[in-house]
């Protein structure tokens, strides 16, 4: 191998590696919520377009960049996702599983259509002199917004660990993954935990949204691409295992990025759902979880 | 168990189902008399229905949930047109295929394809295989756009096709006829499985998985039966929609959003009995006639209000609504 195909292979494997972060910050959003309460949200990527929305309105409206959006984002999805379980979704009881499926996926109609009725069906982007920047690291090109995106999902990540290990709220949570009788018994209040995990399943989704709003159009039914890449992630890393999303968040960019790349770019969205099949099939506890023992 | 409690009997329901099927059937015929000026949206609307009527013997009969139809729809429609176009046919055959014969081909296409998708995913259970159905639905309409052979992103016309006992098979009234014998078929079939020992086994299979197991009951094979009439009758749609679409593009036939629909048609409508899918359909499209101009491309957002609704007040559907209030009257017991 010569120098120049060196430097392509890492230049694709870096990239990879950031929109691979990206992935990860989307995953780990799924898979804390199939974690505590076993529902497969269809909406996630709608969750992530509401957050690609509100930086465009934000953007138009007011010129406010829209790394500084977050502010209003995060908050505004975790809302969004507290009140959704807390008024919606609670009330399926005891039927989750495929009740839970087909409310979300309800969920997600309703909102990619209310932004179709709202913002046109047009792809729309915001222009921010940043946006197509880059910087050299050791011959390697790297995108401004993408090394953002990388360092705010590394945030963000890092933040969920604290708040889940470190914290009493955390302890929670973690108690009503494991055993929600036995957490309620406990004193802890279900419910309220239930609610306050989606939300942060919600605005983490969100928050990705934000960060690919630099790079990428928008528009009103992008997020069921997105939902689609959250299933993956999470089946490759394991449904439930959170450093299991991240490491598939990782692996999926960098699978995508290399296939595009090396094979054909035409396939780019195959190679994840191929991947993803095959951990189905052969490994349904994903990629880095424990061997369980098959139903 | 409550269950046992809840489920009607089937004897009892029998002829209340026969005089449903029957009426509604009525109404389908009936409707080119009363409205010949809207035949465009009787087709479709037919046809969708007998897309939910087959998409409910896997999902509705087996209990799985497929959002992949698109992908056995798209098989039916690709071969038929493939098959009868003269500049698109492989080297092996000598002349263009009836329109019929690329049908049939069509299905027997999609049942291999279900067999092996449906052997290697009924393994997983619940949302896994849902999952599985999404990404497999999706390589294949990469494939599609992708290649050179389907016609690629930009899709395929219909070329002229030989006509059906004299008739033109794109006269908006044989497309009727079509799309009215295609109902009628997935009724047949419904009814009949219902009253079959394959009925009871996927039942029994979707009650209670390891209880079936018990009594003897092969769950996957149950399942896989269901998966490739499914997916055989889905096929026959796509043939019928691909001679009333006449050109079709991956971006529009092989979407998600088509899935989504048909499975929430018969969701919607009611999965646990037989012309659930049937209503549901109806009522969906009449809905998204209605309110076509003020929503026009958003129709979908009056599926999402419904599923939610539908999940969280009536899980079996409009129809275990209705059959709720049957029981609350004494007629099943």
């Amino acid at each position: 191998m010569d120098s120049a195909s060196v430097t392509a292979f890492f230049q694709t494997l870096v990239q990879g590696l950031l929109t691979g972060g990206l992935y990860a910050l989307i995953g780990t959003g799924l898979s804390l919520i199939f974690g505590v309460m076993k529902v497969i949200n269809f909406a996630h990527g709608d969750f992530l377009a509401i957050g690609m929305f509100i930086t465009l309105a934000l953007f138009k409206a007011f010129n406010i960049d829209p790394y500084l959006s977050l502010l209003v984002v995060a908050p505004a999805g975790f809302a969004l996702g507290f009140l959704i379980q807390r008024f919606v979704l609670a009330r399926l009881g005891d039927r989750l599983g495929e009740g839970s499926m087909l409310a979300t996926l309800g969920l997600g109609l309703i909102v990619s259509n209310t932004l179709l009725l709202t913002f046109g069906a047009q792809p729309q982007s915001i222009n921010v002199p940043y946006a197509t920047t880059t910087f050299q690291f050791a011959g390697v090109q790297i995108s401004i917004p993408l090394l953002v995106a990388g360092l705010g999902t590394l945030v963000a990540i890092v933040g969920l660990n604290l708040l889940l290990y470190r914290t009493e709220l955390g302890r929670a949570i973690r108690a009503t993954a494991q055993n929600p009788l036995g957490a309620e018994l406990q004193g802890v209040k279900t419910t309220q935990i239930q609610a306050i995990v989606f939300g942060l399943g919600v605005a983490f989704a969100a928050i990705a949204g934000v960060l690919l709003m630099p790079l990428l159009y928008t528009f009103p039914t992008v997020g069921e691409n997105y939902t689609t890449k959250a299933f993956i992630v999470t089946v490759l890393g394991g449904l439930g295992n959170l450093p299991g999303a991240v490491a598939g968040g990782l692996v999926l960019g960098v699978i995508e990025s290399l296939g595009a790349f090396y094979i054909s770019n035409n396939y780019r969205d195959a190679y994840g759902l191929i991947a993803f099949l095959l951990v189905l099939l052969l490994r349904p506890e994903g990629l880095f979880g424990k061997t369980v023992k098959r139903v | 168990m409550t269950t046992a409690a809840t489920l009607p009997r089937p004897r009892a329901l029998t002829f209340g189902n026969l005089w449903l099927s029957g009426a509604l059937l009525l109404v389908m015929a009936l409707y080119p008399l009363v409205f010949g000026k809207a035949m465009n949206f009787g087709v479709s609307t037919l046809i969708f229905a007998g897309l939910a009527m087959s998409w409910n013997i896997l999902g509705g009969w087996a209990g799985q949930t497929s959002l992949g139809h698109a992908a056995l729809l798209g098989i039916g429609a690709y071969t038929m047109t493939l098959l009868a176009t003269p500049e698109r046919l492989p080297a092996f055959l000598p002349a263009p295929l009836a329109p019929w014969w690329g049908a049939l081909i069509g299905m027997v296409v999609a049942v291999a394809l279900a067999a092996v998708w449906g052997g290697l995913t009924f393994r997983l259970r619940g949302s896994y295989f849902t999952l599985s159905t999404i990404a497999v639905a999706l390589v294949l309409r990469l494939v599609a756009i992708n290649s050179e052979w389907t016609g690629s992103s930009e899709g395929l016309f219909m070329p002229e096709l030989p006509t059906l006992f004299g008739l033109d098979l794109f006269d908006r009234k044989v497309e009727y006829g079509l799309a009215f014998a295609f109902v009628l078929l997935t009724l047949v079939v419904t009814h009949l499985i219902r009253r079959s020992r394959l009925g009871y086994g996927l039942q029994a299979v979707r009650e209670d998985e390891d209880g079936a197991r018990a009594l003897g009951i092969d769950p996957t094979r149950m399942k896989l039966i269901a998966f490739m009439i499914s997916a055989a009758l889905t096929a026959l749609g796509g043939s019928i929609y691909a001679i009333y679409l006449q050109a079709f593009e991956p971006h529009t036939l092989l979407e998600l959003p088509i899935s989504v629909q048909i499975a929430l048609m018969a969701i919607i409508g009611g999965r646990t009995s037989i012309q659930g899918p049937l209503i549901g359909a109806l009522l969906l499209s009449i809905f998204g006639e209605v309110f076509r101009t003020v929503f026009s491309n958003a129709n979908l957002l009056i599926y999402g209000v419904l599923i939610l609704v539908v999940t969280i007040y009536a899980p079996n559907g409009l129809m275990g609504l209705f059959r709720r209030g049957g029981l609350k009257l004494g007629v099943n017991r």
